[in-house]
């Protein structure tokens, strides 16, 4: 397998306007995803995930370490790194047709092909019905749902997603955790998720990395060999490989947070 | 008695065309008033001329073709410095809402000129350019430029800053980031700029006719005030007075309104 995404070395301070003293939000991270890989990234609220996907997505500068997508420097945002926001960021004067379409516009793709293309994608989210509704006519769930198809239409060659689920009720969340184990079946994108919740990471990860609280380290790597068409919430929690990451998982987060109580 | 005074209250405050006569009430007071003082002071044509008076004046300068030439003369103006100051004033609040730090030093600048009204930066704007229509449509440019890109920069820096983000991981260049994100997301705050910085403007051209010495409506005030013709002096003012109500009533305010109404829809 090839490494699609190589970050070596690298840390991140943020600087403070006001006392001057930086936080240290990032420490020596190195890790590797390969091409086609869905991993996910757990760690404490705090710890530096979203820091580490912005710098992914180039939307944050970095000076400490280096970051590459097939060999080549992170240097600022491009379309070969798609983005799915912790608070979704589709925009509200925009219909979910003209959302799902607006990487395809912005790359200036024939509006025929780029119709066809959005209709693909939001068949595939299961939004058909709703392309011409404005973003306050969706429920948290369809938000997600336009956001995560925005992203996909503009085809990046890696998906970062930031606690997309966090906000949706719990039922709608494990609709949404399905569906993106059948688009990331259907579409063989590579897959940055973040979270911290330790069930949505076993069950959506071929890898998972664990985070240390502030400042961010990679304290440890979970394997979950469990092949994507298993992985549905009817049969997965019988599973015990399941099981077995889902507790290694959640034995490293619990450290971290008693760590963090003392 | 109060009875039936408060049953006629309430009859008229639901009768569709109370608004109407009422305020033809409230005009025809003022009118009397204003005969009536016309009529006792010492001298009126000089100090204060009566409404007929001034409408006889009226008549006369409409008869000459004096008073449509004027009047074409500022609205001419008007346009032309406001079209100019909004087609400068939005692309560069936009433009300089791209960049946090820019934005962060510009925002007290912008702040500093919108509040040094057209007025007060006209004697600087003669001492360069002397008497000439250049130096009034400069000033009218600089008065409708700064309010409309002071409050078209607030507005993109209300913008929320992961729509930004999101259209940057899509592909887009700075171009389409002001095309896509900070204009449709200033909108509301382009429409009140823009109405406010013709507001200003209008008040520029009047100032700039009289300060400058050009035709117009401005001219007609200040020519009047020299001829001892106070006729035409408040001939000039009804005339602005009543063209601002008409342009901001029926054109400025609900295009505004309308905006921040479907915004307020779209945003919701
Ligand atoms: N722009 C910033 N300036 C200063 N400190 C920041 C900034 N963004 C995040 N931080 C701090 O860096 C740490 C990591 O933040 P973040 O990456 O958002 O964590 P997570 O996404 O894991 O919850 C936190 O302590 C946070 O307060
Ligand atoms: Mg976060």
């Amino acid at each position: 397998m090839t490494a699609k995404l190589v970050v070596q070395g690298l840390s991140h301070h943020y600087p403070d306007e006001y006392t001057g003293v930086s936080v240290h939000a990032l420490d020596d991270i190195n890790l590797e995803v390969n091409d086609g890989e869905f991993v996910a990234i757990v760690g404490p609220s705090g710890c530096g995930k979203t820091t580490l996907l912005n710098i992914l997505a180039g939307l944050l500068r970095y000076r400490e370490g280096n970051a590459t997508v097939d060999g080549k420097k992170i240097d600022g945002p491009g379309p070969d790194r798609g983005v799915v926001f912790q608070e979704h960021a589709i925009l509200p004067w925009r219909t979910v047709a003209g959302n799902i379409g607006h990487g395809l516009e912005l790359q200036k793709i024939p509006r025929q092909e780029r119709q066809d293309r959005v209709a693909e994608y939001i068949e595939l989210v299961g939004l058909v019905g709703f392309e011409d509704r404005y973003p306050h006519e969706l429920s948290g769930g369809m938000k997600q749902r336009c956001a995560v198809a925005r992203t996909l239409c503009a085809d990046p060659e890696i998906m970062l997603m930031d606690e997309p689920f966090a906000a949706v009720d719990a039922q709608t969340r494990i609709t949404l955790q399905e569906e993106l184990i059948r688009i990331a079946i259907a579409t063989k994108k590579t897959i940055l998720f973040i979270t911290h919740a330790v069930d949505e990471a076993a069950f959506l990860g071929d890898r998972c990395f664990v985070f240390s609280r502030r400042p961010g380290r990679l304290r440890e790597t979970v394997h979950i060999n469990i092949p994507r068409a298993e992985r549905n919430w009817g049969d997965i929690a019988a599973n015990p490989e399941f099981v077995r990451a889902r507790d290694r998982i959640l034995a490293l987060v619990r450290e971290e947070v008693i760590a963090d109580d003392r | 008695m109060t009875d039936r005074l408060n049953r006629f209250l309430a009859f008229w405050r639901h009768f569709p065309g109370a608004k109407v006569i009422n305020l033809a009430l409230v005009i025809a007071g003022l009118l009397t008033a204003w005969a009536l003082i016309s009529g006792s002071i010492d001298n009126p044509d000089r100090y204060l001329p009566s409404p007929l008076a001034v409408a006889a004046s009226s008549v006369d300068m409409l008869y000459k073709g004096l008073l449509p030439s004027y009047f074409g003369d500022t609205i001419s103006r008007l346009l032309l410095g406001s079209l100019i100051g909004l087609g400068l004033g939005i692309p560069f609040g936009l433009l300089l809402g791209l960049n946090r730090t820019v934005s962060d030093i510009f925002f007290p600048i912008m702040n500093f000129f919108q509040s040094v009204s057209g007025i007060a930066i006209f004697p600087i704007v003669v001492i360069w350019w002397g008497n000439s229509d250049k130096t009034v449509l400069a000033v009218i440019l600089y008065t409708s430029f700064f309010p409309v890109a002071f409050n078209v920069l607030s507005g993109v820096r209300e913008v929320p800053l992961r729509y930004i983000h999101a259209a940057y991981t899509l592909g887009a260049s700075k171009f389409q980031v002001i095309r896509d994100v900070l204009a449709p997301g200033a909108l509301p705050h382009i429409a009140t700029g823009s109405r406010l910085s013709i507001g200003f403007a209008w008040r520029a051209v009047i100032a700039g006719e009289m300060l400058a010495g050009r035709e117009g409506l401005g001219w007609m005030i200040f020519t009047g005030q020299d001829a001892d013709m106070t006729s035409q002096v408040i001939l000039g003012m009804l005339m602005i007075g009543l063209t601002w109500i008409v342009l901001d009533h029926y054109l400025l305010r609900p295009l505004e309104a309308d905006t921040i109404e479907r915004w307020g829809l779209v945003q919701r």
